[in-house]
């Protein structure tokens, strides 16, 4: 049988705080597979950025595993974890993190370059005529929109072909119209790449689009609804 | 990660950094255009002597020495066919002309040439009229500078008196080809023939007289050929004799190495300055990344591992270092410019050309290098950036590795004893001045951190609302002006240091001499002349008379070790201690600046004794016990060392290394030399009296000399103080960055303060009085320092008393203040422009 795509197995990151040890995160086990799109769904300080942060090696856990296409990847090296998120992870983040240097062209070419795929800059221009922004591959960050910004964000995360998508809160920054045309883009892009992803968010209307809701207070898993238990009458709560 | 992507992405993530990072190239150029301007204007002398080289030397082959060029070399030559010779001889006298009514005339100490033959071989002698040398002179005829003849009010055709003897003036000297510009005479040129100079009482007896032989080779004769015919009068000249045989391809050896040692000292100061920018370049180093954290972060997140970030920003600091050297290249090359300019007798205008490729290329690795190596301990910060970062900005940074530290700090370490030692030719001297330089630099840190420490700690209560702010602001953690003073007080410390000693050795030069000490040397004095030059000078008012006999003698031996096999394994001063004219006097007690450091005067009555100064005794390795044997004028005796004493020099009276027990040296041939203490204007009347009735003794001011030594000294000083002004600017480069790197946190403060009512005017004060604080706590260090460095030198190095110069120290105090006041506010400008409510809004 294939291993999972991503697998946590008691997972647990604690923080010194005033002198004493917060639990931020409290032996979680979870396993998502290839293609599956999850919502982690929570209350500020639940632990949902630091899953995602020890998901994609950016952080350490305290105890426990991490394990991305059955690799241990906890105890590699900060270089090996960089080659890990190189390869195998997009990232697409609430307050967009494009580098301001470079247009919105160059960065979505970074990862490509990056990565070595052929014809960069073809991929490039594909990828922002998919979110809607061809014509506006040189401008900077600074010169675009919040929803223009997160598209080429988008563009970005995708832009490597990389098997997993860690979102977190892409629409928290962003209105209401704005933020539904970056999740349907979203959903859109992960479909036709079959990308794993996996989504933080606070808002239920957001989770709603998910196959899978996970639901995690105090840095425990409250709820895993599974696609089976998903119930339809939620897909339609995004408005 | 392939290169051409590393390229890219290098030139991009640099965008936007590049106005940012005016402070790290102006820190960088300003060390880099001293470095170029000193290694430049060496490089132009060089190339210009070098080009010069065979005028200078005036001859293709020279040979020279302190004694009579010996008979051994007359027929070194003759295989090659062809070769001419001539033969010069210099020294110092007085020349003089008649009085009228029974009076002395006019007379001036003068630097004497005697030529036989043919001068100059190469190279343009200028004289009016315009015949060559060899005609204007006769046995009877003189040729001299045109001041001479000022001075006496005679014109060419009329007669100067030297060595007792009339001479017609045949013509004037405009220049010579081997007299340098910058070197130091002690009075107008004359030249004489050989045949005049015999006739003359200086022949002889002369004990200052240098020799040279000046050969002029057959035409078209090769490099080889020319080393060769140097190699035979190598071996011609008696072994452990201080003879120089000199080509002119060597282009003045001497003159280049005394020039190659100016500017490797002044290459360091200049260093110096280059290494204050880089502690510019840390700082706005630290500054520009502390604004690029979060795209580390990302760029950690893109998968982009650190070993690839590293190099990524460590090559934006190339980038900036290659801007910033290219900036100090030019600032370089218009120093070298304008200085002939504004010192045309120090720096002849003509040689200098600005296009030295080597000293740019010195000028660029200098600059790139100091930029990476002080890039580095700010860059390691980059391994440290969390890619968590991006989810939290709050997130703790990665690990410390510790070796990352101890290798950032060896690689600095190597790489400033590296710079050091290129720019002083010297791993030794490289390695000293980088210790120097750490330890200096640890003081005034931990001088600045005391201080600050000292400031939080202080009740601000009692002061005025400015000054709380300004000791407030100083007290801050981590407050930017910590580098500020530590390169500032690097600057104030060396200008400061420099001048110190620069004015403490003019007081001391140009001080009334101490009340008994004497005001003239006289030299040359035969041993029957005495009792009438006596009288000559206490007609002329003079006090403190003493005279002393002087006995020229050889060493030949130590402890039955011969001379010529010592000399091979010493060097410079301890070789012409060894092989110099010795002077010997004898008396028996020894003056009173005398003090007998080991052994007894005169203990032993069954052996010819010696007494030697303490120094000149380690210079030539002798010692209580030793056995010297000297030759005196073709007479062997052997002396013993018996005791070793120290001598004050400062009382200017007459002292002798050498000093032999009566009873020994009385019968030998010898001369008397004397001091005496004469009125203002006396000396010139003495000296007046003497030229008319003893033409060959030479009368020596000291005072005078003293002059010239000064502003020699003064040279130097200058361009010392001069490149030091290059490390102050990098300092004040270095607070106007911190304080502009700080200048959102300012504008934050600004609109604070005006939104609390303060007016703009008000708010420049609070700044104001932290900016003089800054500038008066690293003047306070800097001042402290230079005064040790200053009190160092001078008494332990000049060896004269300490004298406290509160003015300077004000000064420097002062000037600190004022120039860090001027920078800060000019810094601060547009955060003191700004109005509240567009800070307040973009919180």
């Amino acid at each position: 049988m294939n291993s999972p795509r991503i697998e946590l197995r008691q997972l647990t990151r604690k923080l010194p705080s005033g002198g004493r040890e917060l639990t931020i995160l409290d032996r979680v086990d979870l396993t998502f597979q290839a293609g599956e799109f999850a919502a982690v769904l929570g209350p500020s300080g639940s632990g949902k950025s630091t899953l995602l942060a020890l998901m994609a090696g950016l952080d350490r856990p305290t105890a426990g595993e991490v394990l991305i296409d059955g690799m241990a990847i906890q105890s590699m090296s900060e270089d090996e974890l960089a080659l890990l998120r190189r390869h195998k992870i997009g990232f697409v983040f609430q307050s967009f993190q494009l580098l301001g240097n470079l247009t919105a062209r160059e960065n979505v070419l970074l990862p490509i370059e990056l990565s070595g795929q052929p014809d960069p800059v073809g991929r490039a221009n594909e990828l922002l005529a998919a979110v809607g922004l061809d014509d506006r591959g040189h401008h900077y960050p600074s010169q675009l929109s919040g929803g223009e910004q997160q598209r080429v964000a988008l563009a970005r995360g995708f832009a490597a072909r990389p098997p997993i998508l860690l979102a977190d809160e892409p629409t928290g920054n962003l209105d209401g119209a704005t933020g539904r045309r970056i999740l349907e883009l979203m959903t859109e892009l992960r479909r036709r790449a079959g990308t794993t992803l996996v989504l933080v968010t606070h808002d239920p209307a957001v989770a709603a689009l998910a196959d899978r809701r996970i639901h995690f207070r105090d840095g425990r898993v409250e709820r895993d609804e599974q696609p089976v238990l998903a119930v339809p009458a939620e897909t339609g709560a995004l408005s | 990660m392939s290169p051409g992507f590393f390229l890219r992405t290098l030139l991009r993530e640099s965008r936007g950094s590049r106005g940012r990072l005016a402070f790290f190239i102006a820190c960088l150029a300003v060390g880099v255009s001293a470095v170029v301007a000193v290694a430049g204007l060496s490089a132009s002398l060089d190339q210009g002597i070098r080009r010069e080289a065979r005028q200078l030397l005036a001859a293709d082959v020279a040979v020279r020495g302190n004694r009579p060029i010996p008979p051994e070399v007359d027929g070194a030559l003759a295989a090659f066919h062809g070769v001419e010779r001539t033969n010069l001889r210099e020294t110092v006298t007085v020349a003089s002309v008649p009085g009228r009514d029974g009076q002395p005339g006019p007379s001036q100490l003068v630097e004497l040439k005697v030529v036989d033959g043919v001068y100059p071989f190469y190279g343009k002698l200028v004289l009016r009229p315009g015949r060559p040398l060899h005609e204007l002179l006769s046995p009877r005829t003189a040729v001299v500078a045109s001041e001479l003849l000022a001075r006496f009010g005679r014109k060419v055709g009329d007669d100067v008196y030297i060595g007792g003897q009339p001479f017609r003036v045949a013509g004037i000297v405009v220049s010579e080809p081997d007299r340098v510009s910058i070197s130091f005479t002690l009075g107008p040129r004359v030249f004489l023939s050989g045949a005049g100079f015999a006739r003359t009482s200086l022949e002889g007896q002369g004990s200052r007289v240098s020799y040279r032989a000046l050969f002029k080779l057959p035409e078209g004769i090769t490099a080889s050929g020319l080393d060769v015919a140097a190699e035979i009068l190598r071996g011609a000249v008696p072994r452990g004799e201080t003879y120089r045989v000199e080509t002119w391809r060597q282009a003045q050896p001497a003159l280049r190495e005394n020039l190659a040692r100016i500017e490797r000292f002044l290459g360091l100061v200049a260093l110096l300055s280059l290494f204050v920018g880089g502690i510019g370049v840390a700082q706005s180093v630290r500054a520009w990344l502390a604004g690029r954290l979060d795209a580390i972060a990302v760029l950690k997140c893109l998968g982009l591992r650190p070993r690839e970030i590293f190099p990524l920003y460590l090559g934006q600091t190339v980038l900036l270092g290659l801007a910033g050297s290219g900036v100090g290249i030019v600032a370089g090359a218009i120093v070298q410019l304008i200085l002939p300019r504004l010192f045309p007798d120090l720096i002849p205008a003509e040689l200098i050309n600005p296009w030295q490729p080597m000293a740019l290329l010195r000028g660029l690795a200098l600059g790139v290098g100091v930029a990476l190596l002080f890039s580095l301990p700010p860059l390691s910060a980059v391994l440290r950036v969390p890619p968590a970062r991006v989810l939290r900005r709050d997130a703790e940074p990665l690990p410390r590795h510790r070796w990352v530290a101890a290798t950032t700090m060896l690689v600095l370490g190597l790489g400033v004893w590296g710079m050091a030692a290129l720019q002083s030719h010297s791993p030794r001297l490289g390695a000293e001045f980088t210790g120097g330089v750490a330890l200096v630099t640890a003081l005034l840190a931990g001088a600045a951190f005391l201080v600050t420490w000292l400031v939080r700690r202080l009740p601000r209560d009692f002061a005025s609302l400015w000054l709380r702010q300004g000791l407030a602001a100083l007290a801050r953690p981590g407050a930017a002006g910590a580098s500020a003073i530590v390169a500032l007080g690097l600057g104030v410390l060396v200008v400061l240091g420099m001048s110190l000693v620069q004015q403490r050795l003019a007081a001391q030069l140009s001080a009334e001499m101490p009340a008994n000490a004497p005001s003239a040397f006289l030299v040359d004095i035969q041993p029957g002349q005495w009792p009438g030059i006596e009288k000559v000078l206490h007609d002329s008012g003079a006090t403190g008379v003493e005279s002393v006999p002087v006995v020229m003698a050889r060493l030949k031996a130590i402890d039955g070790v011969k001379v010529e096999d010592l000399v091979e394994r010493r060097e410079g001063e301890r070789r012409w201690g060894l092989t110099r004219e010795q002077r010997l006097t004898y008396m028996k007690e020894l003056p009173k600046d005398n003090q007998i450091v080991a052994g007894a005067l005169w203990s032993d009555p069954a052996r010819a004794e010696v007494s030697l100064e303490k120094e000149f005794a380690e210079g030539i390795g002798a010692h209580v016990g030793s056995t010297l044997s000297f030759d005196v004028q073709g007479v062997p005796i052997d002396l013993e060392v018996t005791s070793l004493r120290t001598v004050n020099w400062q009382t200017f009276g007459i002292n002798f290394f050498l000093v032999v027990e009566p009873g020994v040296l009385e019968s030998a041939p010898q001369q008397r030399l004397a001091v005496a203490r004469l009125p203002r204007g006396g000396e010139q009347r003495a000296q007046d009296a003497l030229a008319a009735s003893y033409p060959n003794v030479t009368l020596l001011r000291i005072r005078e000399i003293l002059e010239k030594v000064l502003k020699v000294l003064q040279r130097i000083s200058l361009g010392i103080r001069f490149l030091g002004g290059f490390t102050v600017v990098a300092g004040i480069a270095i607070l106007a960055g911190a304080i502009s790197a700080g200048s959102s946190r300012r504008g934050r403060e600004v609109a604070l303060l005006k939104t609390l009512g303060m007016t703009r005017r008000g708010v420049a004060a609070t700044f104001a009085a932290e900016y003089a604080l800054i500038g008066l706590v690293a003047g306070g260090i800097g001042a402290l320092g230079g005064t040790a460095l200053a009190y160092g030198v001078i008494t332990r190095g000049f060896q004269i008393p300490w004298q406290f110069n509160a003015v300077s120290l004000a000064v420097a105090l002062g000037g600190t203040v004022v120039l860090a006041v001027l920078a800060g506010l000019a810094a601060s400008y547009r955060a003191l422009e700004r109005r509240p409510i567009e800070v307040l809004r973009a919180e």
